[in-house]
């Protein structure tokens, strides 16, 4: 009898065990809670639609990006358009902001930037077919809740000309299975080294279905935020191919 | 099927599982949501690191291991580093990087190895398989202190531990340990007895067979320290550690101390060895040719024989075999392999590690007990790394300047004060000491600017006037008849809430001096057990005497005087006792035979009386100085005739520091070994709080009482800040039950402070500063993730004023707001008008705080007010508010009137090009229209040197935002300019309106000719809220 109730006890653990989550398993529930891998897939692009909020400042801006790793963000401040990474599929320019001409991006930026612009519309969707890994770390409390925390190792990128692996960590809530948080490393600039995240809220359904974090706060680690929230969430927009060439004769 | 007896078990199995699962960090972090700990450093003195490691192919990574304050990592060749271990035991022994996977998998070796009173315990050894984002704990949980690391290159599996184990105790968990499989599994491959540990590990870089292993007899109490021994040695394998052997000839006769070992990567045949021994002739380093088949002795200078349980690390460096460096008081390196000795270059005294960079020999890097230096010029030159905050305090006190400062005592770093908040963030500069050698106890007098420091063991205890930069040194001295007085090496100080010149200090003694320092009485007897055996400093350090001090014993420890009654005083000492009088010192009492569970002689760490009741107190006592590092924290409300304990098992760690809520009775604050915990039940459960609080050891903890804020002196990360903890007081399960809940807003004061600051460069520590924002603070019961969350301040009436970003963590959220605005419209002109990025503050009054989260709105009131404290009376405020309300709408009406002179160019310029022939007519008009324009904005040039000359948009944004940002009165001179301004205006209108009466007919005759649209403007109201 008591070797009985051991085995049931112990058979109750193996399947508290099995219960486990694989990696494969949260992104497959992640895509369909969001509206399907199939609807993901067939997205040519996004245009975001929101106001960034600094200090009582809101200032508007357009972000578009494309499948093919084309894009834009417009904003508008005091009346004046201001174009920040935009990416023609060749050239990444800014708008500089002193002189309001445009200017380029260096090489290694660019080819980096090229690279992770290829994840769109998610580092998840066919990351197998990228040649990406993903491994399932284990439950983590993140914002307070339980999530399952993956890492995702996609292609190397350069910094200052040496190769640097390039691993992003997404912390997926437990219970909806979307992602709370994502954290990385900051490879250049002030930064560098301090760990960079973004936390997503604010989950809504688009008009083909899919559901997107309305808002992202962007900050380090341990420090605070800056949320950005979109007012509007377009897809598959168009825009004139001109708007990303880099400008010539400026 | 399973029957419901069954079942019942089977769920019972479960539910313990998940109640196991939920500890108390992941309590503490699904309640605390967003409240933060807000670092100030200091780093301009940093603290103490205990090993320094490199990637071994890219000379850009360095690792650093602090003594306290965890791992950090460099990416830019140690120009600046980042925490990597937060989460994790802060006490750093050894470090690891794989040689075979040196990006992503590193070992770290809980446990500073350097054995000096202070030192703190490990919990075991961790691995990154992920370049340090996450950590697995690999177990040897109970070493205590891990001395080396070493991965064969070979195979990356095999992993060797030199475990030095435990210090203060007899301990079977140490020796040689090596895993064959990444660390899942462990075997004990050499193994001395429960004294002795391995203090040194090295593996043939050309042959991983080949291992060399130092082992060292040692043990401290709280009142001695003994190095050396028979079982002292140094071994060789030549198998991978399937067999050892005493490599001892050459080596001196009789018993030996610590051992260190190296050998040099470019020759494995050449090996150092510095030796502790019996006679001091044969200390010294030695070295040997054939790979330890014998040694010579080559040099036994200070730099190489003092301290050796301090200071045992040799570097070779990694090109040249004569060239041999010895961590020591000031570091050594010998450039004729080993024979002759010089000091490193000027740094700060105490190193530990040293270690030269894998390309260049002439850069190394250097750990002390005041951080880790550069050295471009192989070591003649340093070069102090200035974003490494391990300062290691012992304690810390505040004052009540606003904003208030931190005072604390630096191991071996002296004395400090510096303030919470500062222009810009807390910068180096902005520290002061007030005290040298090691400081402890550093206590602002309560109404003069005097300030009491002191230095190890009371041997120079300062009154300090930071004023006149006048110090006397005011220490209780024997008086006649006196014995020795014993001051512990952290000698207590004390002062009193009733008489601001009342000093208090204790030796064996409690002392009371009632003229600062000037006259001193004892009003107590020896409060210890004055154990003769326990008092004989002098004998202390085994094969190397070491009678710093540190080992005093049967001292008093912490003083409290009741913030209650005067004549209460409590005294714990470091030998176990808790006294207290009742009669300002006639008489005392031994109270600590009354706690229950507390062995007996564990030394008493803090006392804190409460505010709640004359006779209720805490008391903490940590009993690792006898190998006990269970939690020990009780409390008494009759005076210590009866106490409970307060601590449960949710705390991992010893205590060093308990602190009590003013408000709510049952909220405390315990500062452990491994980090800060929170009780909101005074004592029944504890939740550790993890948000930007490292697991430190947190050895003194203050609640400000006017500011709320809970200020931690940590002992490895300088001075932690939780601001404003006055919501926890609030935690009720009733809060706790809701969905959400407002937490009542506390009356929020503008600040008026706009000067300058942040003089810091890019490589420099700055600390964080407090928020003066307003706070909006409410707890979710759940993370808001899916469905649209705002929140906005309204004002009375509904209208909105301000939009704020809502938090959506579980728990405790908060949100600041500045008391902005929205900055006005702003004319459209070529450039940017920098004023008008001015956002307008609110004026003092009542507020409404909306947040909705779907389809639930919740609100609360938020009162603004102006500093009570300013200077500037709220008449002139008024009238800023009058002017900048004016400017403000002034502004708007310029950009619409720019907007209408747009459109109508717009306009006239279609009519022209769709009707050539009306050009004649419409060209008057366009040339009026666009030379107003050029006198409204700026129409040529760029927002930096090529701008054009400022027109009226930026002469009236740049009025707009000078008074707008400041609390005074317009000035006569601002007010002038304003009426120039407003009279520009007038004429611009004029202008306008003018050239439309003469020829707006003809245009909208051209347009309506050419079918085009007439000029319709949007109304003011509607233009306001475009992005036009």
């Amino acid at each position: 009898m008591k070797r009985k109730l051991l085995m049931i006890a112990a058979g109750l653990l193996v399947s508290t065990a099995a219960m486990a989550q694989t990696a494969d398993e949260i992104i497959a529930k992640y895509f369909e809670n969001t509206g399907g891998l199939d609807k993901w897939k067939s997205l040519k692009g996004l245009k975001y639609s929101g106001k960034l909020n600094q200090g009582g400042m809101e200032i508007p801006f357009e972000n578009y990006v494309f499948k093919d790793g084309r894009q834009t963000t417009i904003y508008s401040l005091q009346g004046k358009t201001i174009r920040s990474n935009v990416f023609d599929g060749k050239d990444l320019w800014s708008d500089n902001y002193m002189t309001m001409k445009a200017e380029k991006s260096d090489a290694e930026t660019t080819e980096n930037f090229k690279q992770e612009a290829a994840d769109f519309p998610d580092a998840f969707v066919d990351y197998k077919a990228k040649g990406y890994k993903v491994e399932f770390l284990g439950k983590e409390t993140v914002e307070g809740s339980e999530t399952f925390k993956l890492k995702l190792t996609k292609k190397p990128i350069k910094v200052d000309g040496k190769e640097t692996e390039n691993v992003v960590y997404y912390y997926f809530d437990a219970t909806e299975y979307v992602p709370l948080v994502m954290e990385t490393e900051i490879k250049a600039g002030p930064g560098k080294g301090m760990v960079s995240q973004v936390k997503y809220s604010d989950y809504q359904e688009l008009s083909n279905g899919l559901i997107i974090a309305f808002t992202q706060a962007f900050g380090a680690k341990g420090g605070p935020s800056q949320p950005i929230t979109m007012t509007s969430i377009q897809i598959d927009p168009t825009l004139d191919a001109k708007e990303l060439a880099f400008p010539a004769g400026q | 099927m399973i029957k419901p007896k069954l079942m019942l078990i089977a769920f019972m199995l479960v539910a313990t599982l998940r109640l196991q699962a939920q500890d108390a960090t992941v309590k503490g972090k699904e309640l605390f949501g967003d409240m933060r700990a807000r670092h100030i450093g200091p780093a301009l003195m940093s603290g103490r690191v205990s090993d320094i490691e490199l990637h071994p192919k890219n000379d850009r990574v360095v690792y650093i291991g602090a003594a306290g304050g965890g791992v950090w990592k460099s990416t830019n060749g140690g120009a600046t580093f980042n925490p990597i271990f937060d989460e994790y035991c802060q006490s750093i022994g050894a470090i690891a990087v794989d040689p075979t996977n040196p990006d992503q998998v590193v070992w770290v070796g809980t446990g500073e190895p350097w054995t000096r009173n202070s030192v703190t315990v490990g919990d075991g050894i961790y691995k990154t398989n992920d370049g340090g984002s996450t950590w697995q704990k690999m177990g040897l949980e109970k070493s205590e202190r891990i001395a080396g690391i070493q991965v064969n290159p070979k195979n990356p599996n095999e992993v060797y531990v030199a475990v030095l184990g435990a210090l203060w105790s007899d301990s079977e968990e140490r020796g040689l340990y090596k895993t064959t499989d990444g660390g899942k599994t462990w075997n004990k491959i050499l193994y001395i007895d429960k004294t002795t540990g391995c203090s040194d590990l090295i593996i043939d870089p050309k042959d991983p067979n080949v291992i060399y292993a130092a082992f060292w007899e040692f043990r401290r109490t709280a009142w001695s320290f003994n190095s050396g021994g028979s079982n002292s040695a140094l071994y060789k394998s030549v198998d991978g550690g399937k067999t050892w052997n005493k490599i001892h000839k050459g080596f001196p006769a009789g018993k030996l101390g610590r051992i260190a070992v190296a050998v040099a990567p470019s020759n494995s045949n050449i090996l150092y060895a510095v030796i502790e021994s019996e006679q001091d002739k044969d200390k010294g380093l030695y070295r040997s040719d054939d790979a330890g088949a014998s040694w010579k002795f080559t040099n036994g200078d200070f730099g190489l024989v003092v301290r050796p349980f301090y200071f045992s690390r040799i570097t070779v460096d990694p090109k040249n075999p004569d060239v041999v460096v010895k961590a020591g008081l000031l570091g050594s390196i010998s450039r004729d392999g080993g024979n002759t000795f010089k000091n490193l270059g000027t740094m700060h005294a105490d190193i530990h590690d040293i270690v030269f960079d894998i390309n260049n020999s002439d850069r190394m890097y250097v750990a002390t007990d005041g951080g880790v230096y550069r050295s471009w010029d192989g070591g003649t030159t340093m070069e102090m790394v200035e974003n490494l905050p391990l300062s290691q305090f012992y304690q810390i006190s505040v004052d009540n300047e606003e904003p208030y400062n931190v005072y604390g005592g630096l191991q071996d770093n002296g004395s400090w004060f510096g303030p919470s908040s500062s222009p810009g963030g807390v910068e180096a500069r902005d520290w002061q000491v007030v005290g040298v050698g090691d400081g402890y106890r550093v206590l602002r007098h309560p109404t003069k600017k005097i300030i009491y420091s002191e230095m190890q063991g009371a041997e120079n205890v300062w009154r300090y006037d930071p004023v006149k930069n006048e110090a006397k040194t005011i220490q209780p001295l024997a008086s006649k008849g006196d014995p020795k007085l014993r001051f512990n090496w952290n000698a207590p100080m004390a002062i009193s809430a009733f008489k601001p010149d009342r000093f208090y200090m204790g030796s064996q003694f409690v002392h009371r001096s009632e003229d600062m320092g000037d006259t001193w009485v004892k009003i107590s007897p020896d409060l210890t057990t004055n154990d003769p055996l326990k008092t004989e400093q002098g004998k202390s350090g085994g094969l190397s005497k070491d009678n710093s001090g540190a080992e005093n014993h049967c001292t008093v420890f912490t003083i409290a005087e009741s913030p209650l009654d005067e004549n209460i005083v409590w005294a714990g000492t470091d030998d176990g006792n808790v006294q207290v009088t009742k009669d300002g010192g006639k008489t005392w009492t031994n109270v600590v035979a009354n706690i229950p569970g507390l062995p007996k002689n564990t030394s008493c760490w803090h006392i804190e009386p409460s505010v709640f009741g004359k006779g209720t107190a805490y008391a903490v006592f940590t009993g690792y100085q006898h190998g006990d590092q269970k939690p020990y924290a009780y409390k008494t409300t009759d005076f210590g005739a009866t106490w409970k304990s307060v601590t449960s098992n949710d705390i991992v760690g010893f205590v060093r520091n308990i602190q009590e809520d003013y408000v709510n009775e049952n909220l405390l604050f315990l500062g452990t070994e491994f980090g800060l915990y929170i009780s909101v039940d005074g004592g029944t459960s504890w939740l550790k709080f993890t948000n930007n609080m490292p697991s430190v050891a947190v050895h003194f903890l203050d609640l400000h009482k006017k500011t709320n804020d809970l200020v931690m002196g940590t002992h490895g990360r300088g001075v932690i800040i939780l601001d404003d903890v006055s919501p926890l007081r609030q935690l009720t399960s009733e809060t706790l039950a809701k969905d959400f809940h407002f937490f009542p807003i506390k009356p929020a004061i503008m600040n008026e402070s706009n000067g300058f600051g942040g003089t810091a460069t890019e490589t420099q520590f700055v600390g964080a500063n407090a928020s003066t924002n307003a706070k909006i603070v409410y707890y979710l019961k759940k993370r808001h993730t899916i469905g649209k969350m705002t929140a906005e301040i309204q004002d009375l009436n509904g209208n909105k004023i301000a939009d704020l970003d809502a938090g959506k963590a579980k728990g405790i959220n908060i949100i600041d707001w500045n008391f902005a605005t929205k900055p006005p419209k702003i004319a459209t002109g070529k450039t940017f008008a920098f004023g008008g990025f001015t956002a307008p503050r609110v004026p003092a009054g009542t507020y409404k705080v909306v947040i909705t989260k779907g389809k639930d709105v919740f609100t609360n009131d938020l009162i603004v007010q102006y500093d009570p404290k300013s200077n500037i009376p709220v008449a002139d405020k008024k009238a800023n508010e009058e002017v900048t309300k004016k400017l403000f709408d002034m502004t708007q009406d310029l950009a619409y009137l720019v907007y209408e002179v747009d459109e109508t160019i717009k306009a006239a310029e279609t009519a022209k090009s769709k009707s050539p022939s009306s050009a004649k007519a419409i060209n008057p008009f366009l040339n009026e229209l666009n030379k107003l324009k050029e006198t409204l904005v700026i129409t040529t040039g760029d927002n930096y040197v090529g701008m054009g000359e400022p027109q009226l948009r930026e002469d009236l944004s740049e009025l707009y935002s000078k008074v707008a940002s400041t609390f005074y009165k317009p000035s006569a001179a601002e007010l002038d300019n304003l009426s120039a301004i407003a009279e520009r205006m007038q004429t611009a209108k004029a202008t306008l309106k003018k050239a439309k009466e003469k020829h707006n007919a003809k245009l909208n005759e051209v347009l309506a000719k050419n079918k085009l649209e007439p000029i319709i403007l949007k109304p003011f109201e509607e233009f306001l809220k475009s992005s036009q």
